[in-house]
């Protein structure tokens, strides 16, 4: 893959439907990964809308993960389990981020997950942040509402964070016939 | 054709403002991500200076070509509304977006758009 070996790093098991990427503050490299996620669902989950919600889910957590990490360092991974003509998506990002970072970030999930009606709240979220200078605010609240995800935080020790969105989606035909499953 | 903001034009985006017929048309076309986000500020600034000072009715932004919108770069245009919403009603403008329906996330984001302020959205998807 053409990942810069000091850069970053590239790890992908087909049998087990993940991949792994970890690398320094790049921002360019977050449009890259979507391009290459997206190929990847589209090759997994042969659905092109759910590859483009999972694809846009992909790139705001990484864009956020590699934006506020104190370290400069930011991993994502993806994994896709397939169970018959379901799979289910987990992304996972993961960094360092400082104290003020991860409270925000827990407090905005934890809210959200308050929230009935992720739409609802999306159009709030919207509406609030209007005329914020800082920061959009809209990036997990899109996730949640136009990526269709669960999202979650995990906040560890020395400001670790984690933040996970999942979901199902059915298999597309295509996908099932590729997979070979009845 | 006349450009009203100097044509942005970098690896991942390309943007320009231009007045066509007495209508103010914003292109923009490539990924609009983290690292356009000043860009894209100030384009929809200039935009909405120059819509308010000319009066236009309208103002036509066609998407079709942008294969990606971050929430930083679409918080953009949540403020640029926010900016239209707030002038006297009869100052306000219009905005029709122009987007590509082979581009998937576009439905999602400009469908948000358009249920924040419905009265001033429209978005055609049928053109290509």
């Amino acid at each position: 893959m053409p990942f810069n070996r000091r850069r970053g790093s590239l790890r992908k098991d087909d049998d087990l439907g993940f991949c792994e990427l970890s690398f320094q503050r790049r921002p360019e490299l977050v449009s890259i990964v979507r391009r290459f996620v997206s190929d990847f669902y589209d090759r997994t989950l042969a659905d092109p809308d759910a590859s483009s919600r999972v694809a846009l889910a992909t790139h705001e957590l990484l864009e956020n993960a590699v934006k506020y990490a104190r370290d400069g360092q930011a991993k994502v991974r993806i994994e896709v389990s397939v169970q018959g003509r379901s799979a289910h998506i987990r992304i996972r990002t993961h960094n360092r981020a400082a104290p003020e970072d991860a409270e925000y970030i827990r407090r905005t999930i934890s809210e959200m997950r308050l929230s009935s009606d992720p739409n609802l709240y999306y159009l709030d979220v919207i509406r609030r942040n209007a005329r914020r200078t800082e920061g959009s605010g809209l990036g997990l609240a899109r996730i949640h509402a136009e990526a269709e995800m669960d999202v979650s935080v995990k906040c560890g020790a020395k400001g670790a964070v984690t933040v996970i969105a999942e979901t199902d989606v059915q298999l597309s035909e295509a996908a099932v016939t590729a997979r070979g499953v009845a | 054709m006349n450009a009203l903001f100097q044509p942005f034009q970098s690896a991942e985006l390309s943007a320009t403002v231009t007045v066509v017929e007495q209508a103010l048309v914003v292109r923009m076309t490539g990924t609009a991500d983290l690292r356009v986000t000043d860009t894209v500020e100030k384009l929809l600034t200039t935009v909405h200076q120059q819509a308010t000072a000319d009066h236009v009715g309208e103002v036509k932004v066609d998407l079709r070509g942008l294969e990606f919108m971050n929430s930083s770069c679409f918080k953009s245009f949540v403020t640029w509304i926010s900016q239209v919403q707030e002038l006297a009603e009869s100052a306000q403008y219009r905005i029709m977006f122009f987007s590509n329906p082979a581009i998937l996330w576009q439905r999602r984001s400009l469908n948000a758009l358009s249920c924040f302020a419905a009265h001033l959205i429209t978005i055609d998807s049928t053109s290509n």
